[in-house]
């Protein structure tokens, strides 16, 4: 990990308009940020998701950091917040269901036969919870990015990130076991 | 792990500007100064001083209430630090940000009581909600201001930032409205006007709240 005053110079740099500062931030904070999702979450998938939403929040938050202070505690404090939200998120939320064995796919009509449409309930079963979430309200009950976020206590874009994030996931698992 | 997403990045760069840095908690603290000079000025300009003014002396009455809006504007250097992600307080550090404007409070209410001991005979509840209602509302748009500027930085526990700011708008409130006060009988004073304090932070928790839910959805 590079020391924190490198990390310093990097989030004034992005502070004050060189975007492509937040690529080597991203590579120094994002597994520190990760170990200590990990060690909340549990969950590997789910660590990677919700690094995505906190260099979200860090961004959005980036005119509060103060180079005069360490940088890691700043982020590592966004980071727990955004832990927070979700686990708030995810008590709030009864009416999603872990279950999807019973939940009807619209599957494409030439390929709807059972055994795909087992697959592919399989194959979400698998997709990381919020990504799960993500993608069974928008595709399936046809929920709107805006309202998926609201309901989540989320912003929108990274709504579509989960969304997308998971539909690419879902493709992997289902393209891994044609091939299988 | 692997570097970051094309999307991911395509996403921040497409909200992507330079951004001025948050200034310390204090010069923040500085634009609420104005607003808590009317707070105290109002009641004394409006109704006059508390009649027993020349009894208190000067330490007693103008004295006590510069403590408490200096120990309000403390309290909401404190609450605008909280706001910001990383500096937040511990669990002591935030008992003592709450309890010691309170001891404060109760020292001053005990200190006019001994030196100026005024009954509140009659209309106990009527002269209670005046005091409760009045002191509460010259603080309210302190407290929403202040929940603005908490808004801005990032608050990561914002309930606890707005109730800060709360109490310190709540203590500048009450420290014009003791200047009027009549009633220094201290279950008036511990009830109506601590009452608006907590009252007071009760709104800021509320409203820094709701001001981030918003502002985090939009």
């Amino acid at each position: 990990m590079a020391d924190d005053q490198r990390l310093r110079d990097l989030m004034v740099e992005y502070q004050s308009g060189r975007f492509d500062a937040v690529d080597e931030l991203y590579a120094s904070l994002a597994p520190v940020l990760r170990r200590f999702l990990l060690s909340h979450a549990r969950d590997a998938a789910q660590a990677d998701d919700l690094v995505q939403e906190t260099f979200l929040q860090i961004h959005r938050a980036r005119h509060t950091f103060n180079p005069a202070f360490a940088l890691t505690p700043w982020a590592i404090a966004i980071a727990r917040h955004v832990w927070l939200m979700h686990r708030r998120t995810a008590w709030r939320r009864p009416w999603v269901t872990d279950d999807v064995s019973e939940m009807e796919l619209p599957v494409r009509a030439e390929a709807a036969s059972f055994v795909e449409r087992t697959e592919v309930r399989r194959a979400l079963g698998k997709v990381t919870e919020p990504r799960r979430d993500a993608i069974i309200q928008h595709h399936l009950l046809g929920f709107s990015f805006k309202e998926i976020a609201d309901r989540a206590g989320i912003a929108e874009t990274a709504a579509k990130l989960r969304s997308s994030r998971g539909m690419a996931q879902l493709r992997a698992l289902l393209k891994a076991k044609g091939r299988a | 792990m692997s570097g970051m997403s094309q999307e991911l990045r395509a996403r921040l760069a497409a909200d992507y500007g330079p951004v001025r840095t948050l200034p310390s908690p204090w010069a923040r603290a500085l634009w609420l100064l104005p607003f808590a000079v009317m707070a105290v000025a109002t009641a004394p300009l409006v109704f006059d001083l508390r009649p027993d003014a020349s009894r208190l002396g000067w330490m007693g009455l103008w004295g006590a209430s510069s403590l408490q809006v200096l120990i309000g504007l403390a309290v909401m250097v404190a609450a605008l630090r909280e706001a910001v992600p990383g500096r937040g307080w511990n669990h002591a550090a935030i008992a003592l940000w709450i309890g010691l404007p309170l001891v404060v409070v109760m020292a001053v209410t005990l200190n006019s009581w001994v030196v100026s001991p005024a009954l509140l005979r009659r209309g106990w509840w009527m002269v209670g909600l005046a005091c409760f209602a009045s002191s509460a509302a010259s603080g309210l748009p302190i407290v929403a201001l202040a929940s603005v500027l908490a808004a801005r930085a990032y608050p990561t526990r914002p309930a606890l930032a707005g109730a800060l700011l709360g109490l310190g708008s709540g203590l500048m409130a009450d420290a014009g409205w003791r200047l009027f006060c009549h009633f220094s009988e201290p279950a008036h004073v511990l009830s109506a006007h601590v009452g608006a304090v907590l009252m007071s932070m009760l709104i800021g928790a509320l409203l820094a709240s709701a001001i981030c839910r918003a502002q985090r959805r939009s």
